[in-house]
């Protein structure tokens, strides 16, 4: 433990308690007022949680939330696939080497960007925009987590792991099923999770290449935000703050049980 | 001698399609839409016909006058405050969390991760719930009796730069965190015991073993931010125009589409170019390693 | 249980050669010892038989078999590493049962083999643990389990207990040398520590700093009868002194410089051995009597000066100093609690030696 001065401890405890506060304090409002008898602009009148019953009636808000579902879904798993490929194939002794690079350009470039040309990309090949196009956007923006990240801890595993299994009698690509993947299912389920709630959250890409047709939760919500305040949205950041709650919880559990750092 | 572990066998009898996909779907669907964003912009459309005439940079040209360089500008200016604040802000604490909260870090870093993987819109109307002229924030002054008409916190470039680092703080904070973890504190320690002042620790020490983390950590926040569209979009209303604001506004538009992806290559180049410029400008300030 | 034969080995890599041809024979059915400095390639060429490296040029046999181009899960050969390397996320039952799973024997047939296996390593209460549940011993035996369960030719080992402490490792020993009498598969034992080689070889090779086998036998030739300084020194401890041949065919002797005249035997004259040359002696320790008193019956003898002594338990160890300044360790074993002679700093004592027990060595 670092001997830390009185003062600094102090400092530096100041500036950690207004950060969280800032993060949450919107947050707690947003709940607190999501039980509020009334709508908005009015004070507290009383607890109520009519605004969550409307909020689970609303057809719109299913369609969509099952939308960005779906996206979301066939995105992670369209990108870990791949991943697991390219790992595949590295791991029997294939050069990918310099090719990886490739996937650091996510990094570079501002999803704003990325959306814009996708969009140009689809229209020029008469590309119909909806669920599909969206699914192929989230896919490549899932492919610049997935590679590096799991790439990296593939690297990393115990290579005496490997030599053992083959030395045993098992063929490369025995080893690659019973001894690689196994080990690396930790980093894959995290970094799906990542990438789940990058695609289910994601707003830009949807912006753009949604189309007219299809409304992902991101898109519905916006929608409600242009006619103004109101409780149902509130009612809806309650019940999307537990969601992601619940996927943080499982993401560290996931972390910590196999010592699997993403960060 | 060491050995080296084998990895993998010296060769193999897969074809590189087996690892392909992967790569394909990248350069198909990430790097040929931005080559072809890049080459439309100089490309030219007749206007009535729509057949291909024949090289331009008028397109180009056309964004490099004085007002579309002061958006170019103005985002710049947008990300690079926004990067700095972000570090100022997330430095300490991801040293709190790392060393003096440690016994509760995964609680923080849980607090952290949460907002940071709950929706992105949800955050807007959260804070337009707190800023907005009949919202939280001004009826609760106007309650206690601080103010007597209501703040216009809404639509200004304050609004902008808050909703800017609620949103971009944990891309500053994860990859500084872990690269604060892994320093040893002895090093500090050392410092201290050695007579160094906390400014002179913090140069000479800590920022040269989380250079890294902090580089990470920075450009995460950069380049995002200089595209951004969203928050200045909802929260700046219409009197700034930034990068993000303009392409949106070109490409969605009717008829403007390739001027947008003229604009959208000068703006690239240009945030390419800062980011170049700007790690280099960190490179040189902070003395060690950059990778590794 | 088959032999492993290298043929003209060899492997580089940009830092140098490792394995510079090399020729070995390993007979089957022995527990053979590969003795040797860190780094000096023994690992490597462990590796090599096991095929988890490939060599720059030569062949391995095993048996009659060339198998240097064989893949390495096709070659009946096991390897038990240093760490282990057991399979975290698997549990011991699985661990082990690994390579007669690949086989696809049926599921009773292997369950009876590996309970057996587990039964004898004095495991069974484990058998459903995860491995990094059990401690050191218990890991390593179930990496050894792992190794033979499906019977292999050949059985390599890497350093094995490095990792374990000293009553442990004495312990694993013994139990190495009795179940490769029970098994009988060809042991290959590699290792830079002395001790644990000499205890389990039938038969042992030293191999130098740069890849070369320097001389192979038992590890009572090894020790007795070390063909070069290298070896000497290498296994055991010994005095080396330099001199010049002397009465090559009457009574040799050694002339060594300011010290004098002692008699040696040659039982084999060698092409090297010519009157008035160069050579060195090799002398152990053991094999001198030290005493105060005078003494007759013994061909050599030196005088000197004790210099340090130090208590080892079972021997004592002193440093002599001779009048031509050089140095010479003794080890007297501690056959009396209470000796009738008590040898201190400082005294001047009476070296004695047999011509029989020095070995001559080519400088």
């Amino acid at each position: 433990m670092v001997k830390v001065s009185k003062i600094n401890f102090f400092s530096t405890s100041i500036i950690v308690a207004c950060t969280y506060l800032f993060l949450y304090v919107p947050l707690v409002v947003l709940l607190v007022f999501s039980f509020n008898l009334e709508a908005f602009p009015s004070p507290w009148k009383g607890f109520t949680l009519k605004w969550y019953h409307e909020l689970i009636q609303s057809k719109h808000l299913w369609a969509s939330f099952l939308n960005s579902l779906i996206v979301a879904i066939c995105s992670t798993g369209i990108s870990l696939t791949m991943g697991v490929f390219l790992i595949f194939y590295a791991a029997q002794g294939g050069r990918i080497g310099n090719f990886l690079n490739l996937f650091y350009g996510n990094l570079v470039i501002p999803e704003t960007v990325l959306a814009v040309s996708l969009l140009g990309f689809f229209t020029l090949i008469s590309l119909p925009l909806g669920l599909g196009t969206l699914v192929l956007a989230h896919s490549v923006l899932g492919l610049g987590f997935v590679i590096p990240i799991v790439y990296a801890r593939f690297l990393e595993l115990d290579y005496r792991m490997t030599e053992a299994s083959l030395v045993l009698g098992a063929s490369p690509v025995q080893t690659f099923f019973k001894v690689t993947l196994p080990l690396l299912k930790p980093a894959l389920t995290v970094t799906g999770l990542l990438v789940f709630i990058i695609s289910f959250d994601d707003f830009i890409l949807s912006y753009f290449c949604a189309g007219s047709t299809s409304q992902t939760l991101s898109l519905y919500i916006l929608s409600m935000l242009r006619s103004g305040i109101s409780p149902i949205v509130n009612a809806l950041s309650a019940v999307l703050l537990l969601f992601s709650s619940c996927l943080v919880i499982l993401f560290f559990t996931i972390s910590k049980k196999s010592r699997t750092r993403i960060f | 001698m060491k050995i080296k572990f084998l990895r993998t066998p010296p060769s193999t009898q897969f074809p590189f399609t087996i690892g392909a996909p992967a790569m394909i779907w990248q350069v198909l669907f990430f790097y040929l839409p931005l080559a072809i964003l890049a080459i439309s912009s100089i490309l030219q459309f007749s206007e009535e016909t729509g057949i291909f005439e024949g090289l331009t940079f008028q397109k180009i040209a056309f964004f490099l006058r004085p007002l579309y360089l002061k958006v170019i500008l103005l985002s710049f200016f947008l990300a690079l405050g926004n990067a700095i604040l972000c570090l100022l802000i997330a430095y300490p604490l991801a040293y709190f969390i790392a060393f003096i909260g440690k016994r509760y870090k995964n609680f923080f870093l849980f607090l952290l991760i949460v907002p940071f993987w709950t929706n992105f819109l949800l955050h807007i109307y959260a804070w337009f719930f707190v800023l907005e002229k009949e919202g939280f924030l001004n009826n609760l002054l106007r309650g206690i009796g601080a103010i007597s008409e209501p703040l216009q916190l809404l639509n200004t470039p304050f609004a902008i730069m808050i909703m800017m680092v609620y949103y971009y703080l944990p891309f500053m904070v994860m990859p500084l965190y872990s690269s604060l973890e892994k320093m040893d504190v002895r090093l500090v320690e050392a410092s201290l015991d050695l007579g160094a002042s906390w400014g002179q620790t913090l140069r000479r020490v800590m920022l040269p073993v989380t250079k890294r983390g902090l580089m990470a950590g920075f450009f995460l926040v950069y380049i995002p931010s200089f595209g951004e569209f969203a928050i200045p979009e909802f929260m700046g209303g219409d009197k700034l125009m930034f990068v993000g604001t303009v392409i949106s506004n070109y490409i969605l538009g009717d008829e403007t589409g390739s001027l947008g992806a003229a604009f959208t290559l000068v703006a690239s180049l240009f945030l390419l170019a800062s980011a170049a410029l700007l790690y280099w400008l960190i490179d040189r300030l902070i003395p060690g390693r950059r990778h590794g | 249980m088959r032999s492993i034969k290298l043929e003209k080995l060899k492997k580089t890599v940009k830092e140098g050669t490792i394995i510079p041809d090399v020729n070995l024979l390993i007979p089957a059915g022995k527990f053979f010892a590969l003795l040797g400095p860190s780094g000096c390639g023994k690992t490597t060429l462990l590796r090599l038989i096991a095929g988890l490296e490939s060599a720059d040029a030569g062949k391995i046999f095993l048996g009659d078999q060339d198998i240097t181009d064989w893949p390495i899960h096709k070659r009946p050969i096991n390897i038990v590493f240093q760490n282990y390397a057991l399979f975290p996320h698997l549990d011991v039952f699985d661990n082990v049962a690994y390579s007669l799973k690949l086989k696809k024997l049926p599921k009773a047939e292997i369950e009876q083999k590996v309970t057996k296996i587990l039964e004898a390593f004095h495991l069974e209460n484990h058998i459903y643990k995860l491995t990094s549940q059990l401690s050191g011993g218990q890991q390593q035996r179930v990496a050894l389990a792992r190794a033979i369960v499906n019977e292999p030719d050949v059985l390599l080992l890497d350093e094995p207990l490095a990792a374990l402490d000293f009553k442990l490792r004495e312990r694993m020993l013994i139990e190495l040398i009795e179940l490769q009498d029970k098994l009988k598969t060809t042991f290959i034992y590699v290792t830079h520590d002395q001790f644990e080689a000499l205890t389990v070889a039938d038969q042992m090779a030293i191999m130098n700093h740069r890849g070369e086998i320097e001389q192979i036998g038992t590890p009572k030739e090894i020790y007795e009868f070390p063909g070069s300084s290298f070896v000497a020194r290498f296994v055991g401890t010994t005095n080396i002194l330099g001199g010049k041949l002397r009465n090559l065919n009457a009574d040799p002797e050694i002339e060594i410089a300011n010290l004098g005249n002692f008699k040696v035997s040659i039982p084999q004259v060698k092409e090297w051995m010519k009157e008035g040359c160069d050579m060195l002696m090799s002398l152990r320790p053991e094999k001198i009597f030290i005493s105060k008193k005078e003494v007759k019956n013994f061909s050599n003898h030196l005088k000197g000066t004790v210099q340090s002594i130090v208590y080892h338990g079972r021997s004592t160890q002193y440093n002599i100093l001779l009048k031509n300044s050089m140095r010479i360790q003794v080890f007297e074993q501690n056959e009396e609690h209470f000796p009738q002679e008590v040898i201190d700093y400082d005294n001047e004592v009476n070296l004695y030696w047999q011509k029989e027990n020095v070995v001559i060595l080519e400088k």
